[in-house]
């Protein structure tokens, strides 16, 4: 204890520039933006390389389960693929709460801000306003209108959509857009500074906007535009398939989409 | 008197000579620097620590800068009582040795002045801009406003303590 005490004292003035820096600092990180930014970006930088590790090694440790996992997942596929008759009726999925129907464009998308995509069935196979439109997997579009035989279709590729989407599969929502520019390059706006990311990023439709169910594809991440001193940051996002060349397409839609559309519904005023 | 310069300081910063700008950000002058280069050099120090830490507390609360001096302060409040260790003369400093040209010469009021105050500015822009990027183009304002501030500081001393005069007699 005396050593500890002697060590101290022999220390003491190192102790106390160190304990005002660090009061000067926190003084600094709680009242300056920028800085509380960058502190945050740096801190988070290495708590994320750390669960990285974390994670590594857990799944490295975790291995034989999640084989063993796979392996069953990938018999029971191999099972209902087996199974699977394409219909033009509605396939219900019981296990996520929503169906699908196939169905192919009469227009596409071509590249110009404004251009609304067409496509058929439309009243006559029970497609409804709102609806999602999925092409080989991933995020399309949503119907905005209906015909008898048709439905019009605001695309991914048309400046007045807005999409609500998730970078990776837990990670932060913004809204996607597009900019009316290059049709290979969607941005993702107003994404919080401390989100880390990676070029190659998948980024996924994160359901809040129940048009889609979570989880579907809509592109990878490009990079970051650069915006110094601001709160968010802005990443591009190449979509996951070439949007102008779609041809065959799927309606995607809750079981309960009435319903959650009457909920969804802000509350009235008292 | 230490620190009612100190006070003295800051407050004629924060007030009026803190305009004291002719070329914008290319020479931001700390005025109140001179204050803490005041302090004598066989002072403790604690005591240079403390000056320094406060002299920055009274700026960002004064200038509304919450942190930044307080930061920049602080570093050179820690780093004085080893640049006057370096500059110190061969027999050591005397007692009553005040940091003024006629008792310590010229080339070590200069020397003093200029390192700190190149290191309160190099400390200030790195607060002051945060991200690494943009360190590259703040650096050389830093450097030109270091040397302004230390013009500032050696006007004061001619104006406040000229080398003719008897500096037991001063302040």
């Amino acid at each position: 204890m005396r050593n500890l005490w002697l060590l101290l004292q022999r220390h003491a003035f190192l102790l106390v520039f160190a304990l005002l820096l660090v009061v000067s600092l926190m003084v600094l990180i709680q009242n300056d933006g920028s800085a509380r930014s960058s502190w945050f970006r740096t801190t988070g930088g290495v708590v994320s390389m750390v669960e990285n590790q974390q994670q590594q090694w857990t799944n490295y440790l975790q291995l034989a389960e999640q084989n063993a996992s796979l392996a069953t997942e990938n018999a029971a596929l191999r099972s209902r693929l087996l199974s699977m008759k394409l219909t033009d009726a509605w396939r219900a999925d019981s296990t996520h709460g929503w169906r699908v129907k196939t169905g192919w464009l009469v227009k596409g998308p071509d590249g110009l801000p404004r251009t609304m995509a067409m496509a058929t069935p439309g009243l006559d196979e029970s497609v409804r306003i709102g609806t999602g439109v999925l092409a080989t997997g991933t995020a399309f579009g949503t119907v905005v209108d209906l015909g008898e035989h048709h439905a019009r279709i605001l695309p991914l590729l048309n400046t007045a959509g807005t999409w609500s989407c998730r970078l990776g599969q837990n990670g932060a929502v913004a809204p996607l857009s597009w900019d009316g520019v290059d049709p290979n390059k969607l941005t993702l706006n107003d994404v919080p500074r401390y989100v880390q990311w990676t070029a190659g990023d998948t980024v996924y439709t994160s359901g809040f906007d129940l048009k889609f169910p979570e989880g579907i594809p809509v592109g990878t991440v490009i990079e970051e535009v650069p915006s110094p001193g601001s709160e968010f940051k802005t990443i591009l996002v190449a979509p996951m398939l070439d949007l102008k060349s779609v041809r065959h397409i799927e309606f995607i839609q809750s079981v309960s989409d009435s319903e959650r559309t009457v909920l969804a519904q802000p509350m009235p005023a008292p | 008197m230490i620190v009612l310069r100190l006070v003295l300081m800051v407050a004629l910063q924060a007030l009026i000579l803190g305009e004291v700008a002719p070329f914008g950000v290319w020479s931001q002058p700390q005025w109140a620097l001179w204050a803490l280069l005041m302090v004598p050099p066989q002072l403790g120090p604690f005591s240079k620590l403390v000056a320094g830490f406060g002299l920055g507390l009274a700026l960002d609360v004064a200038c509304g800068t919450y942190g930044h001096h307080m930061v920049a302060g602080t570093v050179l409040g820690g780093a004085l009582p080893s640049l006057h260790r370096l500059l110190a003369p061969r027999d050591g400093y005397e007692v009553t040795s005040r940091p003024i040209i006629r008792e310590l010469g010229v080339n070590w009021v200069l020397g003093v002045t200029f390192s700190s105050a190149l290191l309160y500015h190099l400390t200030l822009m790195v607060v002051d801009t945060w991200h690494a990027h943009l360190l590259g183009q703040a650096f050389a304002p830093a450097l030109t406003s270091a040397c302004w501030t230390t013009f500032c500081c050696m006007l004061l001393h001619l104006l406040v303590i000229p080398p003719g005069r008897n500096a037991n007699r001063s302040s």
